[in-house]
């Protein structure tokens, strides 16, 4: 039997932290993002920085919809709790993030008809419950949340639910990292590849950082060896000058990805020509809409939506640390005017977000070290 | 020999973090098929109808990973 015990063992963990510290050249500083918010807790969770030589950073990436969806399209999804038939639903994560006007829990407290959701098939089985409203589902997330949604969306079809809509969010990690690669202040070396976006999306899209931006990429697990073992993949493409896509999370992440789950995408979405991400500014072809062939299940054509635009106080410098050009205590406003409790940055938003992850393990430990 | 679920990540079916994020996933084994959903456990016992569509067809004994009630990969199978 295979136990987690053998990705934690203190022994192979020595071990790869001294494969490290021999690989790390000292007279070389690597900046390596992990593009997720899982490896970022991750990370943090198990300790993982204290490991590393002082010369390997770690900077966090765009992995976490929640922080990069700008307030506008949360007040755009929100301002459809105007229509009296309509039960407006979301994932609980997104109830607290806040819009211009409140968090979907603050329209709920006004008397709106707000309801959390676990997964969109609960959405529309609450549709199917109640065939004289209209449900609208608030989708967000990566390419692991896509194909719920899609999935939702093919059923409702195939059941004929009319009285169902998706206000869609989603959004692809893959323009991110190309937008990352391009920004003229990029100063990475490689990246830790996610984990479970990537069984659904394989290990194929990432080919471009290799043979274009010459970084190495690597598709890690959650697990301290896992992470540790990434690292060193890592160390010893950039010792060798190569720069390649491999997968250190096999036991998880096919190289092809989920063939039935990205052709769901394929029929039900489409590509938007450009999409704004907080922190980011727009990047193109970077989220999903709904395609014409199911057009009757988005909210957005059967809807009228404000396009509300809102922007980001000027002093959060979300983007900068997005690239890793900062530090998450290094922003003006960390810890001070933006916290876990009253976000004004992207990053503090969720609890996934880089700066409250940040915030949550080490930022006293941080401050102290400055 | 069955594998300690865990391997494939620490999320259960009540603790998954941030669904949002998207890279969580729970691994899952199947106990029951039902047409296009399955149910399954998770490794402290508790149990959910998850949709099969995009890793069918599944059998008893397989591990799926399930994020949103909804399996994304099949990363073990039983006994096939």
């Amino acid at each position: 039997m295979r136990y987690v015990d053998e990705f934690r063992d203190p022994k192979l963990i020595r071990a790869l932290a001294d494969e490290i510290a021999r690989l790390a050249d000292p007279g070389r500083h690597y900046r390596v993002m992990e593009v997720c918010g899982g490896h970022t807790h991750a990370i943090y969770r198990h300790g993982i920085k204290s490991l590393l030589p002082e010369n390997i950073d770690l900077i966090h990436g765009p992995g976490c919809p929640v922080c990069v969806l700008p307030m506008g399209r949360v007040d755009d999804g929100l301002s459809l709790t105007q229509y009296p038939d309509v039960i407006f639903t979301a994932f609980g994560d997104m109830m607290r993030v806040p819009g211009t006007h409140g968090s979907p829990i603050e329209y709920k407290a006004r008397g709106a008809d707000v309801r959390m959701v676990y997964s969109p098939l609960d959405a529309l089985k609450l549709a199917q419950e109640n065939p004289d409203r209209h449900v609208v589902f608030f989708a967000i997330g990566f390419e692991t949340t896509a194909p719920s949604t899609a999935l939702t969306i093919m059923r409702a079809k195939a059941l004929g639910i009319r009285n169902f809509s998706v206000f869609c969010n989603h959004v692809l990690i893959v323009p991110a990292i190309r937008a990352i690669l391009d920004s003229p202040d990029m100063r990475l070396d490689a990246f830790i590849g996610p984990g479970h976006v990537s069984t659904v999306i394989g290990c194929r899209p990432y080919l471009f950082i290799a043979r274009n931006y010459r970084k190495p990429i690597v598709i890690s697990g959650f697990e301290p060896v896992d992470l540790l073992q990434s690292m060193v993949m890592i160390l010893r493409q950039l010792a060798e000058g190569r720069a390649e896509v491999e997968n250190q999370y096999s036991r998880v992440v096919p190289w092809d990805g989920n063939r039935a789950a990205l052709k769901a995408m394929a029929d039900v979405f489409e590509l938007r020509p450009y999409f704004e991400w907080r922190g980011l500014g727009f990047i193109s072809q970077s989220a999903l809409k709904i395609s014409e062939a199911y057009a009757e299940w988005d909210a957005e054509r059967r809807f009228e939506i404000p396009g509300v635009r809102v922007t980001d106080p000027k002093a959060a410098q979300c983007g900068e640390v997005l690239k890793g050009v900062l530090k998450p205590h290094q922003c003006k406003l960390f810890g001070r005017e933006c916290t876990p409790e009253h976000p004004i940055g992207a990053l503090m938003v969720s609890s996934e977000g880089a700066c409250a992850a940040y915030y949550h393990y080490i930022h006293r430990a941080a401050a102290v070290a400055d | 020999m069955m594998t300690d679920l865990s391997i494939y990540g620490s999320c259960t079916l009540d603790q998954d973090g941030c669904v949002t994020c998207g890279d969580t996933a729970i691994p899952v084994r199947v106990l029951e098929v039902r047409g296009q959903e399955a149910l399954c456990e998770d490794r402290l016992g508790q149990r959910a109808l998850i949709a099969t569509d995009f890793v069918a067809p599944v059998a008893p004994g397989d591990v799926l990973l399930v994020h949103l009630g909804v399996a994304i990969a099949r990363v073990e199978e039983a006994g096939r």
